[in-house]
């Protein structure tokens, strides 16, 4: 509708109705001059006339109104009157309005912000076509879930073959890869950026049902080698960096320092968070190289991502149970695959991997909330509404009907409610945003969540349903008996009816019972971040700063080559002024991420799933002293280890007590790699077939995570070990100050030896360990406002009580003092009554607390579930903020003076 | 024109039953279009001022009566005087009413007078 039209349709009414007052005075104006002007002609005096009209008329004022009600749309007039009373009526009251809609507004704001990222983060469907039949195929190692570039990661090509030939539940079985390389676009000479890239086959598109918006997917014939350097790029590359250039079909990018031809731009579908291992978002996929013959030793190579899309009518489980069958087969049939299971699981149910049953406990305690929330508005509804029983009887005196009174408090219930829920809006937006800023590095998608708007309308409906409840009771007991009782109480301000003041207690107590489970739950979650955090690492955890780098093999083909770049950058970072140390390797805790077979002479093993394993890494000889890890026995690496010396290695206590735990373990050999008996030459998917000999052992540092014991660790210099002298390196840089002051000098000293190798990942320990606990503290955080907000809610419950009762029970109070009882007494009296509530309360919230260990036992670290410090910490600090709220109302009745007391009313 | 009566508030004056007000302008306006002020008078005269009413209530009514469509409202010039009064008239579905009320109404006459009926031994 144009404006014009809607003005048109909407000024006439507004018009007519100015019209019509005008018209309806005019016409009772010419009534009564009519009526006078007869009076005149009978007989009445010329200044009496117009009064006797107005007698003969009656109330004109009435009448005009009533005329207005007839024409006008009664009803929102109407509205708008008891809405006007309202607010006055609220505004006479503002300790009462203010924590009323701030209860509503804390109930409302905090569901709608947690639940709307919960319902955006885990219920939000898949942007793809069927997508509930979307899976991953993960391998698991005698029950344990593998571990690739994937957690869990997917099987090895050999077995994925075997699946699909094998298999009839799935329309689509892919494998692919993501690896961090150096991207750089067009002709720009600019640094080039670490990305993420995935080799993929056109299947993986077809998978996932994606079109290119441009251009054409991968052929077979580019998954052979030399025909592979095409590339596809997402829609918002395309746009950032080709300025959505509508010729950008054919031109290059750089990858690993090799040029690939652009064939397609796929559209930005593929949501941040789905690359199993938070790898972040792809936006560069190259050809998956399909290799002619695939080794038979090549079985054993597993951790690869996998999509697969299960036929329509095919359930998970039934296709889970094909491959299972189909795995044990395998196992049975090939070495290799010994204790090799295989799982399936929705692509959908990844999204927030291991933060799932956190925010379970999230939405458990922010359900809480809106129950406290609730309980409080009913308390204090409860509570106005007793102590205007005086008002409404005496309205109902005066002649206000039922549904007068029900309008009323009907309106201002409502008008409590609008505003609650304006300022809960208000507090979700808020919330999201702040959510935003602290959401953990594992949940991407948490920056982009808006207010859901059902959530919204259901915790306002939940809220609004209390207060209509509780806001109108007084209505439907109050107007109907009460009226004599309420007069004659009111008159002696008096107690309020007793059942209304058990309710109460009731719903406090109930307040108190709800906050104490939040308070024990955050207190859980608080303890167990403190041990996590506070845990050594094994390390000196300060002033250490990590950097990744990747010689890409184009250029540094050979181990040498990588070795003298490694030597070089490092031995320049040292000598930069504030560098204690530093040292090239791949191993920094709290995550190692590479584990080798063992063969320890000595130790004979003949069935693979008994090959001792231990986590492995190469460094340089700066290693242990750049890290602050203690030498136990034996020899460091040394300058002299070098190319041409015998290979040594260095192992940590938890080795020495795993493999070596009776003897001497320096100078001993190891074989680093498969045994023998597996017959799986260098090269042929292992990495290293070393022997080396133990000069040291070293203290135990984290290495499996900071929750696990550290698992045994094997480190050699990757100067003696060419097959593991990979490109991918990190250097860890031991400083003086603050580490990030020194980050642009190293990143010169890197481009002053290749210009084209960018410094990445860059990360002090410090931050390190925080990422490895961003979600425990995310939701940690979390719990600690819902406790607080917990704890503020019941609070106010309580003192509202106290002082209602202080308030109510002043004359009584004043009689007894009178009587001679002393302050102490009367204080106690009252405090007792709040303490009961409070015992009973956290007695109750112990239950529920107990009763909800389920929800946290996943979540703590290092301590119990029924962690007796915390059962017994948070209710004692419960009664103890319980007896302060107490005891300020409670404290009014020492300045009672009875004699002033017992006088009032 | 059937009245009721009040005798204890004042013997000649009658006060009007809910609803009879709207069959008595009906009634009244069947003669022709009448301003507030005349339908007021006329009510007066033709019961001899025994049914009297309030001016003011009349206004309520009337007006009740031009939203339900019963009667329509113009502004006209008064014939005797140089003036403006608005006038109401009939509309068919006012005069339909009037059928209705009246018939209503005499219904309930029947009745009451039946009730009313001298007793035997009166």
């Amino acid at each position: 509708m144009s404006l014009r039209n809607w003005l048109r349709s909407r000024l006439p009414r507004v018009w007519r109705r100015c019209n019509r007052e005008s018209d309806v005075q005019r016409e009772l104006e010419a009534h009564l001059e009519l009526e006078a002007e007869e009076q005149r002609d009978s007989g009445v005096p010329v200044e009496e006339a117009p009064y006797g009209a107005r007698r003969a008329f009656g109330n004109a004022t009435i009448v005009q109104e009533d005329l207005r009600e007839i024409w006008s749309a009664v009803w929102l007039e109407r509205f708008a009157r008891d809405m006007k009373y309202a607010a006055r009526s609220l505004r006479k009251s503002p300790g009462f309005t203010l924590v009323a809609i701030l209860t509503l507004a804390l109930g409302i704001g905090a569901n709608t912000a947690i639940f709307s990222a919960i319902n955006a983060l885990m219920l939000r469907p898949l942007p793809f076509t069927a997508a509930d039949q979307l899976v991953r195929i993960n391998s698991t190692e005698n029950g344990v879930p593998i571990t690739g570039f994937a957690y869990p990661g997917g099987p090895s090509l050999l077995d994925m073959r075997d699946f699909a030939q094998q298999s009839h539940s799935f329309e689509q079985m892919v494998l692919y890869d993501t690896w961090r390389k150096n991207v750089s676009f067009g002709d720009s000479l600019a640094e080039p950026e670490q990305m993420q890239v995935g080799l993929v086959p056109a299947a993986y598109f077809k998978a996932l049902d994606i079109r290119p918006i441009m251009g054409r997917l991968f052929s077979e014939e580019e998954r052979q080698e030399g025909k592979d350097h095409v590339a596809a790029i997402s829609a918002r590359l395309w746009k950032n960096r080709f300025s959505g250039d509508s010729a950008v079909l054919g031109r290059k990018i750089v990858i690993n320092e090799e040029s690939y031809t652009i064939v397609a731009v796929m559209p930005d579908v593929i949501p941040d968070w789905m690359e199993p291992g938070h790898v972040g978002p792809i936006e560069v996929w190259t050809p998956f190289p399909a290799a002619e013959v695939l080794p038979e030793s090549s079985r054993g190579a597993r951790g690869f991502g996998t999509l697969a899309r299960i036929k329509p009518g095919v359930r998970l489980e039934q296709a889970q149970a094909e491959l299972a069958t189909i795995a044990a087969a395998l196992a049975a049939a090939h070495p290799a695959d010994t204790g090799v299971g295989v799982t399936l699981s929705r692509v959908s149910d990844a999204r927030v991997g291991p933060l799932r049953p956190m925010l379970f406990l999230l939405m458990g305690a922010v359900g809480l909330i809106l129950l406290i929330a609730c309980v409080n508005l009913a308390n204090l509804l409860l509570a106005r509404n007793s102590a205007r029983q005086r008002e409404l009887g005496v309205r109902t005196a005066l002649g206000a009907g039922r549904s007068g009174l029900i309008r009323q408090l009907l309106a201002e219930t409502l008008l409590l409610s609008l505003i609650g829920g304006a300022v809960g809006v208000g507090l979700a937006w808020l919330g999201l945003a702040s959510l935003a800023r602290i959401h953990p590095e594992e949940l991407p998608q948490l920056g982009s969540v808006g207010i859901d708007w059902r959530v919204l309308t259901f915790t306002l409906s939940v809220s609004l349903l209390t207060s209509l409840l509780f806001g109108l009771a007084p209505a439907f007991m109050g107007t109907r008996v009460n009226l004599v009782d309420a007069l004659k109480q009111g008159g002696r301000s008096g107690t309020a009816g007793p059942g209304s003041q058990r309710l109460r207690n009731v719903l406090v107590a109930t307040e108190m019972a709800l906050s104490l489970m939040l308070l024990v739950g955050a207190g859980l979650l608080v303890r167990s971040i403190l041990r996590l955090q506070g845990q050594s690492l094994g390390i000196r955890q300060d002033h250490l700063l990590r950097g990744q780098i990747y010689l890409p093999p184009v250029r540094y083909s050979d181990p040498g080559m990588i070795t003298r770049f490694c030597d070089d950058f490092s031995a320049r970072v040292r000598a930069l002024p504030g560098v204690r140390d530093a040292a090239i390797t791949t191993i920094y805790p709290p995550y190692n991420g590479w584990t080798q077979m063992l063969d320890i002479p000595g130790r004979p093993v003949d069935r693979i799933e008994d090959v001792p394993s231990a986590q492995f890494g190469v460094a340089d000889y700066h290693f242990v002293k750049t890290l602050g890890i203690p030498l136990i026995r034996g020899r460091d690496f040394s300058e002299s280890d070098g190319v041409n010396t015998p290979p040594v290695a260095l192992i940590s206590a938890e080795f020495q007590k795993r493999f070596f735990p009776a003897q001497d373990p320096i100078g001993r050999k190891l074989h680093v790699g498969p045994p023998q008996f597996l017959h799986i030459g260098p090269g042929e998917g292992v990495t290293d077939s070393a022997d080396v000999t133990v000069i040291g052992v070293i203290g135990d540092f984290k290495n499996v995570g900071l929750a696990l014991a550290p698992e045994p660790q094997i480190t050699v210099l990757y100067s003696q070990h060419p097959l593991v002298n990979y490109g991918f390196k990190d250097i860890l840089i031991r400083t003086a100050s603050d580490p990030r002051v020194l980050l642009p000098e190293v990143r010169d000293q890197l481009h002053q030896l290749d210009a084209d190798i960018p410094f990445s990942a860059v990360r002090t320990m410090d931050e390190l360990v925080e990422r490895q606990t961003g979600g425990q503290r995310f939701t940690t955080v979390l719990l600690i406002l819902f406790a607080a907000a917990g704890l503020a809610l019941a609070i106010v419950g309580i003192y509202g009580v106290i002082s209602f009762l202080v308030a109510q029970r002043q004359q009584e109070l004043a009689v007894r003092m009178a009587l001679g009882a002393s302050h102490a007494n009367v204080l106690w009296l009252v405090l007792k009554q709040g303490l009961n509530m409070a015992i009973i309360g956290a007695a109750l919230g112990l239950c529920g607390a107990f009763a909800a260990q389920k929800f946290t036992s996943g979540l703590l670290f290092g301590i119990s579930p029924v962690d007796p410090l915390t059962f017994a910490g948070a209710p004692i600090f419960l009664l103890a903020v319980a007896a302060i709220a107490c005891a300020i109302p409670g404290s009014r009745v020492l300045r009672i003076d009875p004699a002033q007391a017992l006088r009032q009313d | 024109m059937p009245t009721i009566m009040t005798p204890k508030k004042s013997p000649n004056r009658a006060e009007l039953l809910q609803g009879t007000l709207a069959m008595l302008i009906l009634r009244t306006l069947l003669f022709g279009p009448a301003h507030g002020h005349q339908i007021a008078k006329h009510i007066q005269r033709t019961t001899d001022d025994v049914l009297q009413v309030e001016h003011g209530s009349l206004y309520p009514a009337l007006h009740r009566m031009e939203r339900k469509g019963w009667l329509a409202a113009k502004w006209e010039m008064a014939k005797d005087r140089n003036r403006e009064f608005k006038y109401y008239r009939l509309t068919p579905a006012g005069k339909k009413q009037l059928v209705r009320e009246e018939s209503r109404w005499k219904q309930l006459a029947t009745a009451v007078a039946t009730v009313m009926r001298p007793a035997p031994g009166e």
